[in-house]
C-alpha cells in the first residue's frame, strides 16, 4: 500500500493536469466496459444457477457460440437488413436537405411544409406501416419508402436550424461583396450549417434501420427482421437473440461510417485546428 | 511628414474634389403604421484620401448613414454618389469593416483574407502575396494559418482589416470596429490602423462613438446628432501625420476633444446650449 501511494504522490508532482486527464480517459473506457461485462456475467450466472430454459432466455455464451458457428447465415440476412436501411438513410439525407433549402430560401414553402412537418411527426408514423405495403408492394421498395418516411424529418429540422443559424454579419458581408446566392449558401451557409446536418444524420440513420426492420417484420423473404419473426415463431429464442446482437453491429457499422463522415467533415469545416 | 503632405495634395487635386458626395441623405424605417426617422437630412462631401469620422452617441443615425453609403441599406431621401456614380446597391469598390469581425470561424486567417477574391472572383494567386503583406504588416505574420477562435478579438479585427483591402477598394467603410475590443488593445488598433493607412493610402469613412478615438485618427470629425438626426458640426482635425500616441497628450488634442464633446452635448441638452463653434468648424445646421 505505502509503494502505491508513494507512486501516486510522485506522479502528482510530476504534472498532476496531465494525471487527471490520462485518469479520467481510462475511466471514460472502463467503467462503460466494466458495467456491461458485470451484466453480461450476472445474465450468464443467472441462466447457469437458476437453470432457465434457452427458450425463455438463452446465455450470453450460447448466443455467441451460434453466431461463431452460423455466421454465414446471420450474414445473408443482415446484409439486405443493412443495404436498404443505408439506401433509406441516403434517400432521407437528400429529400431533408433539399426540404431544408426549400424552407430556407422560399417564404411559401416554409409557411406551407413546416406545420405540416410538425403536425407528421405527431403521428405514431409506425402505424402507418402496413400501408406502405398496400401501396407499394411487398418488396424492398415499400421498406425503403417506410425507412425514408421514418427518418427524413430530423434531418430536415437540424438542416433548417443550421441554415438559418448562419451570422447574420457575414450574411451582411457578403451582401456588401455582391454575392451571389450560391456563393452565399456554398461558402457560407452550408458549411456552418454542417455541425447541425450532421446531428440530424446520427438521429436519421438509427430511424431508417428502425423503418427497414418494422417494414421485415411486416413482410420480407430476408433480413435481420424477418430472421428475428421467424425464429421466434418457431420458439427459437438463441437465433432471435444472435440475429438483434448482429443487428446492433449493422446499426454501429452504419453510425461509425456517419461519424467518420463527420470527422472527415471536420478537417475542412470545424473552428478548431487540426 | 512626406505621406501626410502627398495625402493632402491628392485631396486637393482631385477634379471636383469629393469621392463621395452626400446630398440631403434621409432615412425613415416604417414598422407598422409608425415612421421612426434615423437621418433626418444629411450632406456630406469626402475627398479623396480623406479619413472622416462620423461621430455621435448611439441612435444619432451615423451607423445608417454608413451602411447607405455601403449600398447595404436604401435611402428613403436623397442621393449618394461614389467616383461620381449613384450608390444603389452594394459595389465591389468598397470594403467594410464591422463592429464584429465575422469571420469565417473554419477557415484560416489567411482564407479569411482571400475570402472577397474568392468571392468576387479575382485570380486568387495574383492576390495571395498581397494577403500575406497584408497580414504582416497587422503583425500577423506567423498567424496565417491560426483559425479565428485561436486569434484575441484585437487579432480577429486585424484579420478583418486585411479583409477589407484585400482587393484594393477606393474607399474603406468602418462601422465602430474597434467599440468590441478593451480600451488597452483599442488604443493599439488606432495606431496600428493609421500605419496601414499611411503604406495602402484610402479614403476612409469611420463609424465611432468615441470622441478620442475620432479626433485621432481623422481629417475632419463629422458630429451627428440632434432630433431629428443630422449632421450637426464638421470639423477639421489639425494635428499633423504621421499620428502616434503622443498626440493624444498634446493640450491641443485636449482643448479639440472638449469641443466635439460640448457639440455632442450641446445637441442632447447634458450642456448649456450656449456653446460656441470652435474656429475652424463650420456649422451646418
Amino acid at each position: 500500500m505505502a509503494a502505491t501511494i508513494g507512486t501516486e504522490t510522485g506522479a502528482v508532482l510530476v504534472n498532476p493536469a496531465a494525471r487527471n486527464r490520462a485518469a479520467a480517459g481510462l475511466r471514460s473506457i472502463v467503467l462503460p466496459l466494466g458495467l456491461a461485462l458485470f451484466v453480461l456475467v450476472a445474465w450468464q450466472t443467472y441462466v447457469t444457477v437458476a437453470n432457465i430454459p434457452s427458450v425463455i432466455l438463452p446465455s450470453p455464451i450460447s448466443i455467441a457460440k451460434y453466431i461463431v458457428a452460423r455466421y454465414d447465415i446471420l450474414l445473408i440476412h443482415a446484409i439486405p437488413t443493412t443495404v436498404e436501411s443505408a439506401v433509406g438513410f441516403l434517400l432521407a439525407l437528400a429529400l431533408g436537405v433539399l426540404l431544408a433549402i426549400l424552407i430556407t430560401y422560399s417564404e411559401v414553402a416554409r409557411e406551407a411544409l413546416y406545420p405540416n412537418l410538425v403536425f407528421f411527426q405527431l403521428i405514431p408514423k409506425i402505424a402507418l406501416a402496413p400501408l406502405f405495403i398496400i401501396w407499394l408492394g411487398i418488396g424492398s421498395t415499400s421498406r425503403i419508402a417506410f425507412s425514408v418516411f421514418i427518418a427524413f424529418f430530423p434531418v430536415v429540422i437540424a438542416t433548417t436550424a443550421g441554415f438559418l443559424s448562419v451570422d447574420k454579419g457575414i450574411l451582411r458581408l457578403c451582401r456588401s461583396l455582391t454575392a451571389t446566392e450560391w456563393q452565399v449558401f456554398t461558402s457560407v451557409r452550408f458549411p456552418s450549417a454542417l455541425p447541425h446536418i450532421f446531428s440530424g444524420m446520427k438521429i436519421a440513420i438509427t430511424l431508417a434501420i428502425i423503418g427497414v426492420i418494422i417494414g421485415e417484420f411486416i413482410t420480407a423473404q430476408a433480413g435481420l427482421g424477418y430472421l428475428i419473426i421467424f425464429a421466434t415463431a418457431r420458439a427459437d429464442t438463441e437465433v432471435s437473440m444472435a440475429a438483434i446482437v448482429v443487428l446492433c453491429i449493422c446499426g454501429l457499422l452504419l453510425y461509425g461510417l456517419v461519424a467518420v463522415a463527420e470527422m472527415i467533415a471536420n478537417r475542412f469545416y470545424s473552428a478548431d485546428s487540426r | 511628414m512626406a505621406t501626410a503632405t502627398a495625402r493632402t495634395e491628392a485631396a486637393r487635386t482631385t477634379p471636383d474634389g469629393s469621392l463621395v458626395s452626400i446630398r440631403s441623405v434621409g432615412k425613415t424605417y416604417f414598422t407598422g403604421s409608425s415612421a421612426i426617422p434615423a437621418v433626418a437630412s444629411a450632406s456630406l462631401e469626402v475627398a479623396r484620401g480623406e479619413f472622416v469620422s462620423l461621430l455621435g452617441p448611439s441612435g444619432c443615425g451615423k451607423s445608417t448613414l454608413l451602411m447607405m453609403i455601403a449600398g447595404l441599406e436604401k435611402p428613403t431621401s436623397g442621393a449618394i454618389d461614389l467616383l461620381g456614380s449613384p450608390v444603389l446597391a452594394p459595389r465591389r469598390d468598397i470594403g467594410i469593416i464591422f463592429q464584429d469581425a465575422t469571420l469565417l470561424p473554419w477557415k484560416s486567417a489567411l482564407e479569411n483574407v482571400l475570402f472577397p477574391i474568392r468571392i468576387l472572383k479575382l485570380p486568387l494567386d495574383r492576390y495571395m502575396q498581397r494577403a500575406h503583406e497584408l497580414l504582416a504588416m497587422v503583425g500577423l505574420a506567423g498567424f496565417e494559418h491560426k483559425k479565428p477562435g485561436e486569434l484575441s478579438g484585437g487579432m480577429r479585427q486585424r484579420v478583418a482589416i486585411c479583409r477589407s483591402l484585400i482587393h484594393d477598394p477606393d474607399i474603406l467603410l468602418m462601422d465602430e470596429p474597434f467599440s468590441a475590443l478593451d480600451a488597452i488593445t483599442r488604443d493599439q488598433m488606432n495606431v496600428a490602423l493609421s500605419e496601414i493607412l499611411e503604406t495602402y493610402k484610402k479614403t476612409v469613412i469611420f463609424v465611432t462613438h468615441s470622441i478620442r478615438e475620432a479626433a485621432f485618427l481623422s481629417d475632419r470629425v463629422v458630429v451627428m446628432g440632434g432630433r431629428p438626426s443630422g449632421i450637426i458640426l464638421d470639423m477639421p482635425m489639425p494635428f499633423p501625420r504621421p499620428r502616434r500616441f503622443e498626440v493624444e497628450e498634446t493640450v491641443e488634442f485636449t482643448q479639440v476633444c472638449r469641443e466635439l464633446r460640448l457639440t455632442i452635448e450641446a445637441a442632447h441638452g447634458h450642456a448649456p446650449s450656449t456653446h460656441a463653434a470652435p474656429a475652424g468648424a463650420s456649422v451646418i445646421e
